[in-house]
């Protein structure tokens, strides 16, 4: 045997350079385009990270103003990343069984180390997440960037609504205390209201939806063990997952719709560039770098000059930052001022009077007290169908992107807020006062209580509103902006009324002190 | 871009205040600290630190200790906030035992209002101090605890042979021997759980005989036998905590056994109490009981009115005093049995458990009172409650004089299927002897009447029931029930009672009346009705066998 001694001292040699260069070439390997100095090496570090790749590598100064977006994608997207971080630290004291779940609750409040502190962040940040998605959804309404390319985006965005309320309504449960146990119950016969109508028509016995919706909803007839798993599962593993799923798709398709709206004379309309924004490196006039044959559409930037752009990294990626971070300060410190509830153990004997839902479904509830069917499947399901079809009736151009953009604009959408506030206020006034068709004609058939009550007036009052307007202003778009409007302030009516103002047995009382005692 | 590097600035510096914050109050901020750091023992400032007692046996790690940390392992004598003091004595060393498994609560919070328990909708918490003894009964159940006269009696025997003169019980009386060596007689406070000599009397005697002079000779006599019984009765029920003795001669006085279960034993009219002092007070109904929202105030205000507590309860309002209340609270706190690993089931309850060992004494006066004395009354004499059929009185003169030994046997053995009275020779009930005993007891209550003896068959009478039919419904329906199904007086057409009863007490019965209830003497007339004839009675009698047979 004889080796050659020289070449192995070559392996050993090249083996200890490759040790001692090993630290190095990780950093490289991990930050592969160098010290982010440039604009060059910025823009590669952004378009080579998985992560940062969701964002344009620069992005227009239009889309950097406060005013925008006012951040709400952003602050939506934190809140749902602070409840996945503090949801996935309580699973680990978590017990999803009916009486381990409620002790491990309170485990988790009494015993486990900030323990409550994570408990009152993850409920804050699902309350903020719920209050920014719907603000966000607002946002994107009035600067209409729901039109055309983006009308796959906004229903993308509606499926996350639905998703979000989703997750926190079956969040709900899991304590398993009776404030849980009876908003479940509620939500459960909610989900079984069908079966007002076909009641009515005597159909039951052989169609009946709703008690099918309440038995998938519960897995048994009553909210027990079957029911709690599925909330939990749904609220841990299908939603989240759905979730993330809808949101890497609404993300992405905010690239492919040519970034954020924006009004066509934005350049214009934006102040002169400041010395800390500088054009970008190559300022051809001609540039079109789209890929013609896959991509349709036109990029925003065909055929313009020195554009209003700045890097993404530092500037978009600050922005975003500082949302985050701010909607860390209000859940942080919302928990340190106030707890999560927890009441006593859910016991189906003694019902909660009032059982409330959620706040974000009190407005429904109170519309389910004169028909579970209109309140809590109709009425929520004219108003879906009426937001996912609003891009494909609003094709009109003039105004995107701008606040209240369109015809009629901001004295219309200013005028519409009295109206849709007193019409609700008025028709709720009027069934506390003097009550409803049930009290004047007890006998009278369930069907036309179904047809005719507070909620659907209220429905019916805010679409012929929004006829008129479309009539008006000659305008789709003015008719979406009263109806929109007029739905967001009845909802805050109810939400307030149902919220505040209704006690056990859902009489009105002007304060809780009010309440009759027992 | 400053404008959102400024918000990233400030947020980001809010974020890590509001987590100091946070940190602060979460780890530093804690009263425990603040109590800690103003204690001081023999060598010093104390060192500051979470404390705790952990009892792996019991499943139990009691941080309670980090305020009371005179209490803690270790710990004497601190000086400082009134919180330091060291328990006082006990049998069982909170350093070992731990704090809440007498006293419950929520070992693992470091807060007051957690650790308390003081908290809305907390499951278990602390047992309020005036209860305290009650957390006894976690582990322990005190044995053969008579009624509560019994229990005076015994007590006042002990006093008026002035035991204590040499004997220490409950930290009174006992003398220390002149030069040393102790006191004279040994402490007796838990003779009941640890046992004794059982002829300690013959040996005092035999003591006190030898010697001339001295403490002997001067302090011990004969003690006749009654006293003597009462002080083994004293003796046995010696067992660490009188007041929890107290309570449970007070549940054994006013016959709640008759309808409840406690331990296996008891009627099944209402719930089993074997655990009903770990009542969840977040499940309970707290609408119509005044105070503080707390398991001793429910139960209290549940002792006082039970239908108005817990909406159609089938328990009667007993008319207890307020004493007896306060007893009977602490006893059913008491009843918060904990499942012990085996090793750890003290003597007493292991007694209970795998050997059927009496919690109440065996004596007929406490057997009658801890059963029967909730529906039949401590007299004997019957009850009725408002809203609830009479109870029959069992222990008059002329019902005893005519019921043997051998009906009233017969009669607790099978009980009145129908009506509230259950049977007692069964699992739950009473063994033979017992029942002999509760037998002698009605006697003795009943001024010792003693049956005439029946020269007669059994069953003799041979009238006509039809003309029995008319005379029943005439004189009897009213009462009876024109089915015999009872009413004002007690059933007739029962199975049990008319197998065991023969025709002549059947007659006797109907002819004397029983004095003291609404029953007359048929055999003389009053003014609104003739005296009925030995023939009518005996058809009367013929009537009512005829159910015997019928469904």
């Amino acid at each position: 045997m004889s080796t050659p001694i020289t070449q192995e001292h070559a392996a050993l040699q090249t083996f200890r350079e490759n040790l001692l260069a090993a630290p190095r070439r990780l950093l490289d390997a991990t930050f592969r385009s160098g010290k982010p100095t440039t604009d060059r090496t910025r823009s590669t570090f952004v378009f080579g990270n998985v992560f940062l790749h969701l964002h344009a590598v620069r992005t227009h100064r239009w889309n950097l103003r406060w005013t925008t977006t006012m951040g709400l994608g952003i602050a939506s997207t934190a809140a749902f990343l602070i409840t996945l971080i503090t949801g996935v630290l309580l699973m680990f004291y978590y017990k999803p069984y009916p009486d381990a779940a409620y002790d491990s609750i309170k485990d988790i409040h009494f015993v486990v180390p900030t323990g409550r502190f994570i408990r009152n962040i993850h409920r804050w940040a699902a309350n903020v997440m719920v209050v920014a998605v719907l603000l966000h959804m607002a946002r994107t309404f009035y600067t209409g960037a729901y039109r055309k390319p983006r009308e796959f985006n906004w229903l993308i965005g509606m499926g996350l609504l639905v998703t979000t309320l989703g997750l926190s309504f079956t969040g709900y449960l899991l304590p398993w205390d009776q404030l849980a146990y009876w908003a479940i119950t509620i939500g459960a016969n909610i989900a079984q209201s069908p079966r007002e109508v076909t009641d009515a028509l005597n159909l039951t016995d052989n169609f009946d939806p709703g008690g099918f919706q309440r038995l998938l909803l519960l897995g048994s007839d009553v909210v027990g063990d079957e029911a709690l798993i599925r909330f939990y599962l749904l609220h841990v593993m299908i939603l989240p997952l759905a979730l993330v799923m809808l949101m890497a798709v609404h993300f992405w398709r905010i690239r492919k719709d040519g970034g954020m709206v924006r009004p066509v004379d934005a350049d214009q309309r934006l102040a002169p560039r400041s010395g800390e924004t500088y054009p970008v490196f190559t300022e051809a006039p001609q540039k079109t770098y789209q890929l013609a044959a896959i991509v349709k559409g036109k990029t925003g930037v065909v055929g313009r000059g020195p554009e209003n752009t700045v890097p993404s990294m530092p500037h978009l990626f600050y922005a975003e930052l500082a949302v985050l971070m701010l909607t860390v300060l209000i859940c942080v410190a919302l928990s340190l001022v106030s707890d999560a509830p927890l009441k006593e153990l859910a016991n189906p004997a003694v019902p909660e009077n009032p059982a409330k839902a959620p706040w974000y479904f009190l407005g429904l509830q109170e519309m389910v007290a004169f028909s579970a069917f209109m309140g809590g499947i109709g009425i929520p399901g004219i108003v879906l169908v009426g937001l996912g079809l609003i891009p494909f009736l609003d094709r009109e151009e003039k105004g995107t992107g701008d606040w209240f953009g369109g015809p009629g604009g901001w004295p219309l959408v200013r005028r519409t807020i009295p109206f849709g506030f007193g019409i609700a206020i008025l028709i709720e006034a009027y069934v506390i006062r003097f009550g409803w068709l049930r009290e004047w004609f007890p006998s009278i058939p369930q069907l036309v209580i179904t047809l005719i009550n507070p909620g659907t007036l209220l429905t019916l009052a805010y679409a012929l509103y929004s006829v008129w307007l479309v009539r008006r202003h000659n305008s789709t778009r003015a008719g979406a902006l009263g109806l929109f409007t007029c739905f967001l302030c009845g909802f805050i009516v109810l939400t307030i009324i149902g919220t505040y103002f209704r006690g056990p047995n859902w009489v009105f009382y002007w304060s809780p002190a009010d309440w009759p005692k027992h | 871009m400053n404008k959102n590097k400024h918000l990233l600035l400030w947020s980001s510096v809010g974020v890590f205040l509001l987590l100091v914050v946070a940190a602060w109050s979460e780890n530093s901020n804690k009263e425990w600290r603040r109590i800690q750091k103003s204690a001081s023992n023999a060598e010093g400032a104390l060192d500051i630190h979470l404390r705790q007692v952990v009892n792996t046996n019991l499943n139990s790690a009691d941080r309670c200790v980090s305020c009371h940390a005179g209490m803690a392992p270790g710990e004497s004598e601190l000086k400082g906030h009134a919180i330091l003091a060291a328990h006082k004595p006990v049998v069982h060393q909170p350093a070992d035992y731990g704090c809440t498994i007498c006293h419950g609560g929520q070992g693992r919070a470091t807060d007051k209002a957690d650790a308390h328990g003081d908290v809305h909708f907390w499951p278990q918490p602390m047992l309020p101090m005036k209860y305290s003894n009650a957390g006894c009964g976690t582990c322990h159940t005190p044995l053969n605890v008579p009624n509560s006269d019994k229990l005076a009696s015994a007590q006042q025997a002990f006093e008026r042979l002035d035991c204590l003169a040499c004997h220490r019980v409950g930290g009174r009386g006992g003398t220390l021997r002149p030069g040393g060596g102790g006191l004279e007689g040994p402490d007796l406070s838990n003779v009941g759980f640890k046992g004794y000599d059982i002829a300690w009397y013959d040996k005092h005697l035999a003591k006190a005989t030898a010697v001339t002079e001295g403490p002997w000779k001067a302090s011990f006599g004969a003690i006749d036998d009654v006293q003597r019984q009462a002080l083994t009765t004293w003796l046995n029920t010696r067992v660490g905590s009188s007041k929890l003795v107290e309570a449970k001669a007070a549940f054994h006085s006013v016959g709640c056994m008759g309808c409840h279960k406690v331990s296996g034993v008891g009627g099944d009219a209402g719930p089993d109490l074997s655990r009903a002092g770990e009542k969840d007070p977040g499940l309970l109904d707290f609408k119509a009981v005044p105070g503080e929202r707390n398991l001793s105030n429910w139960l209290k205000e549940h002792f006082r009115s039970p239908v108005a507590t817990v909406p159609g309860s089938q328990m009667p309002a007993m008319g207890l005093s307020e004493a007896q209340i306060d007893l009977l609270t602490m006893y059913v706190l008491s009843l918060r049995r904990r499942d012990l690993p085996g090793s750890f089931l003290p003597k007493d309850r292991v007694q209970v458990l795998r050997f059927g060992a009496r919690e109440f004494a065996t004596d007929g006066a406490t057997i009658f009172s801890a059963i029967c004395a909730g529906c039949h009354g401590a007299d004997g004499k019957g009850r009725r409650y408002p809203g609830t059929q009479a109870f029959p009185s069992i222990a008059g003169q002329d019902f005893l004089s005519l019921a043997t030994d051998e009906f009233i046997t017969e009669t607790i053995q099978q009980g009145r299927p129908g009506r509230k009275m259950p049977g007692w020779a069964n699992e739950a009930g009473l063994k033979p002897e017992e029942i002999q005993k509760v037998v002698a007891y009605l006697r003795q209550l009943g001024g010792n009447t003693a049956t005439k003896p029946e020269t007669t068959a059994p069953r003799w009478v041979k009238g006509d029931a039809n003309v029995g039919q008319r005379l029943f419904a005439a004189n009897c329906a009213g009462c009876h029930g024109a089915k015999g199904e009872g009413g004002e007086g007690p059933a007739l057409n029962n199975k049990i009672l008319l197998a065991t009863a023969t025709d002549t007490f059947l007659i006797e019965t109907i002819k004397a009346g029983r004095r003291g209830t609404a029953m007359q003497g048929f055999e003389s007339p009053s003014p609104t009705r003739a005296a009925l004839a030995a023939r009518e009675l005996e058809s009367i009698v013929s009537f009512i066998r005829t159910w015997e047979t019928k469904k």
